[in-house]
């Protein structure tokens, strides 16, 4: 997986977030390169998706700062060098290049599965009818869906959904695709459809960052993984370092169950 | 403009006007919760004629305006034997109206127990009173208490009405006043920011109850 | 009194009460219709800016005093206030316009739930894509606010019906008008309201079927 070794798409210093008094994030330091494939994991609570929703300002974050293509998002410096909040229209501007595929799919159940793809196209983008048509029609035909375009959300599966989730996101055109737990919502026989999906992608140098917790697929896929724990990065490493032979103890602690499964299946494997 | 000494007049006579109505509305919703209680319970019996009972009178009670219940009380039962004073009139019919509400009211909050529970006490071999009592009962009752106080308000407004039959609460004393005075901004005034205070003092006490209730529900260690 | 009277007096009622039920309906899909435009307006003052600020505060207090003080007593001051002050306004029009704005406090609440009700991860959707909120409102939050409201829509039309009752204390010739005509003519109070209670309940119960048929219209893909 090639990743080219320039200003990065996605760059984070210093970054954190409380709600209330709860802190979430906390001295979080990120930088993503154009195609790479990063996947954030760590237990529950520990802030990957607050953080991966600071990256496209659904959150917006406390302290620190979020540079989307080394403009920075969700803010601006006044004559003081404070940080003051920036209007709608110029954050819609600065992350314009990052979509969001959600763990609930969020699709919107109204319009048809074309609708929903075309949407954000003549309504955001301000494409017209009919080229917004062609771009949504091959997203479509990206992940598989075009037999479908004519459906409604309601009629499909988890699985299908998520792949005009995924679509959707892909048809605006993005720079960087952020994909908040794709398949925690899925059945487990819905899960490898949208994996393939996803792995086709990256195989095609989209740069993704990814909150799951499929280990496999995240080692599979990923260039690097984020572990992360208490609203901190805990480490930042390579699938081998931090997956399949991992150093720190908290990071086997958490990895034991999924450990287990694996050596579980190899057993099983060796044994038919 | 606004006559201030008028309204300090007025204090008195509207003062005593708004506790008959705090009375009113009190033995509205006393009563109602004891009759919209009692066809709750009844329904819950399963009895299919205690059923078409609860449908018939939540369903009829409901569609008909209050000023007409109202008519039909005090104007129409004394042909039949039954002649009321304008409060015994306006509580009973209160409180029977009232009832119709609370029924559903209770209907919707027992409703909204999940069927697990009740599942589970069933094959722990509590029986279906002793389910009533100990299991649903306790949440239902706590769900209800914010519907209850909003029903508490309805009654109130619809307590205005007493003033067509004459029971002399605030809406018939102010306009004892503008007729007898002619005066019409001072009276009206007092009027709807009495029915406006007293209707905000049931959503605070409503708040504090819910409070309190919650508090009830915290585990202790 | 035997059956065949009974009928013979049944069938004098009816188009006397036909004539109120006439103006009763009238002005009740008046005042329901008049109530949701505006509290469709109330609520996008609302809204404004987010919510801060002189007009939406207004409108909070607008519903406020709407919802907290008698239907009776505002219909009064409508009515009464302006002639107070020389201004004589027809009792037919005093009717719509009190029901109409009280209505509209109801309506506005009904709609700012169903707005809420369409699921935040939608919206965030939309605003992730960079939709500006106009047409987030339009293409995503309208569409399914129809499905959302609907029950308490019908619930709400259901009251104004019956709030209509009331406006007989300002002289207008509705339903139970009627009722009280026939009443001061025959002294048989108790039959005549039961009849004008009966008339209700067939508007009630129309509104409701009615509101239950264009649902199920609704819902057909």
């Amino acid at each position: 997986m090639n990743a080219s070794v320039t200003v990065p798409i996605v760059s984070m210093r210093g970054v954190g977030k409380s709600f209330g008094t709860q802190c979430v994030l906390s001295g979080i330091d990120l930088d993503i390169r154009k195609g790479e494939v990063v996947s954030l994991i760590g237990p529950s609570g520990s802030g990957k998706t607050t953080l991966l929703r600071c990256m496209n300002f659904l959150e917006a974050y406390d302290e620190g700062e979020v540079r989307i293509r080394g403009a920075l998002l969700g803010y601006r410096r006044n004559a003081a060098g404070a940080l003051v909040r920036e209007s709608e229209r110029v954050i819609a501007e600065v992350r314009s290049p990052v979509a969001m595929v959600f763990q609930q799919f969020n699709l919107w159940p109204h319009m048809t599965v074309l609708a929903n793809v075309m949407a954000p196209l003549t309504l955001a983008k301000g494409l017209r009818e009919d080229q917004a048509r062609s771009v949504a029609g091959e997203a479509l035909e990206r992940v598989g869906m075009s037999a479908k375009a004519d459906a409604r959300p309601p009629q499909l599966s988890g699985g299908q959904q998520q792949r005009v989730g995924i679509a959707r996101a892909l048809a605006v055109g993005p720079e960087v695709m952020l994909l908040d737990e794709p398949t925690s919502a899925l059945d487990p026989e819905l899960v490898d459809e949208v994996l393939e999906v996803i792995k086709s992608l990256s195989r095609g140098g989209m740069t993704m960052i990814m909150v799951t917790h499929e280990m496999s697929f995240a080692a599979e896929v990923s260039d690097r993984i984020v572990f992360m724990e208490k609203s901190r990065i805990v480490t930042i490493g390579t699938p081998r370092e931090v997956i399949h032979q991992p150093e720190h103890p908290r990071i086997r602690a958490f990895l034991q169950p999924w450990i287990r499964r694996s050596l579980g299946n190899a057993a099983a494997g060796a044994a038919a | 403009m606004i006559d201030a000494a008028l309204l300090g007049q007025l204090l008195p006579e509207f003062g005593a006007a708004a506790l008959r109505t705090v009375l009113l509305t009190l033995v509205g919703l006393a009563g109602g919760l004891v009759v919209g209680f009692g066809f709750h319970a009844l329904r819950e019996t399963g009895w299919r004629a205690a059923r078409c009972l609860y449908v018939a009178y939540t369903g009829v009670w409901r569609g008909v305006p209050f000023l007409i219940h109202l008519f039909i009380v005090y104007f129409g039962l004394p042909s039949a034997g039954l002649s009321l004073d304008p409060f015994a009139a306006a509580g009973l019919t209160l409180a029977v109206y009232g009832g119709a509400y609370f029924a559903e009211i209770f209907r919707a909050c027992w409703q909204s127990i999940p069927r697990g529970q009740i599942e589970a006490a069933r094959c722990m071999g509590l029986s279906s009173r002793q389910i009533f009592a100990t299991i649903e009962c306790p949440q239902a009752l706590r769900a209800s208490l914010p519907l209850i106080a909003s029903q508490t308000i309805l009654l109130m407004k619809e307590s205005a009405l007493a003033s067509v039959i004459t029971y002399p609460e605030l809406t018939m004393t102010a306009g004892k006043v503008v007729s007898e005075q002619f005066v019409y901004v001072e009276p009206y005034l007092l009027l709807a920011l009495s029915y406006w205070g007293l209707s905000l003092l049931v959503n605070r006490a409503a708040g504090t109850l819910r409070a309190w209730s919650a508090l009830r529900e915290t585990p202790r260690p | 009194m035997n059956a065949a009277t009974l009928l013979e007096r049944l069938a004098a009622y009816l188009p006397v009460l036909l004539q109120g039920l006439a103006t009763t309906l009238s002005v009740a899909v008046a005042a329901i219709l008049l109530g949701f435009a505006w509290g469709a307006v109330l609520l996008g003052l609302s809204l404004r800016r987010g919510g801060r600020g002189v007009l939406p505060a207004a409108v909070r207090t607008y519903l406020s005093f709407f919802r907290g003080t008698p239907l009776l007593v505002q219909l009064l001051m409508l009515f009464y206030l302006p002639s107070a002050y020389g201004v004589d306004l027809p009792p037919l029009l005093v009717a719509i316009v009190a029901l109409g704005l009280n209505s509209a406090a109801f309506q506005c609440e009904i709609l700012r739930a169903g707005l809420v009700a369409v699921p935040a991860g939608q919206i965030e959707a939309a605003a992730s894509f960079g939709m500006p909120p106009a047409r987030i409102f339009r293409h995503v939050q309208l569409p399914q606010l129809a499905r959302a409201v609907w029950p308490a829509v019908v619930s709400e039309a259901v009251d104004v019906v019956k709030s209509s009752a009331i406006i007989s204390v300002i002289a207008v010739a509705d339903l139970g008008r009627s009722g009280r005509q026939i009443v001061a003519a025959n002294f048989r109070p108790l039959e005549v309201y039961v009849c004008v209670g009966l008339c209700y309940l067939l508007m009630t119960g129309a509104v409701l079927w009615l509101g239950h048929w264009l649902r199920t219209r609704m819902e057909r893909p």
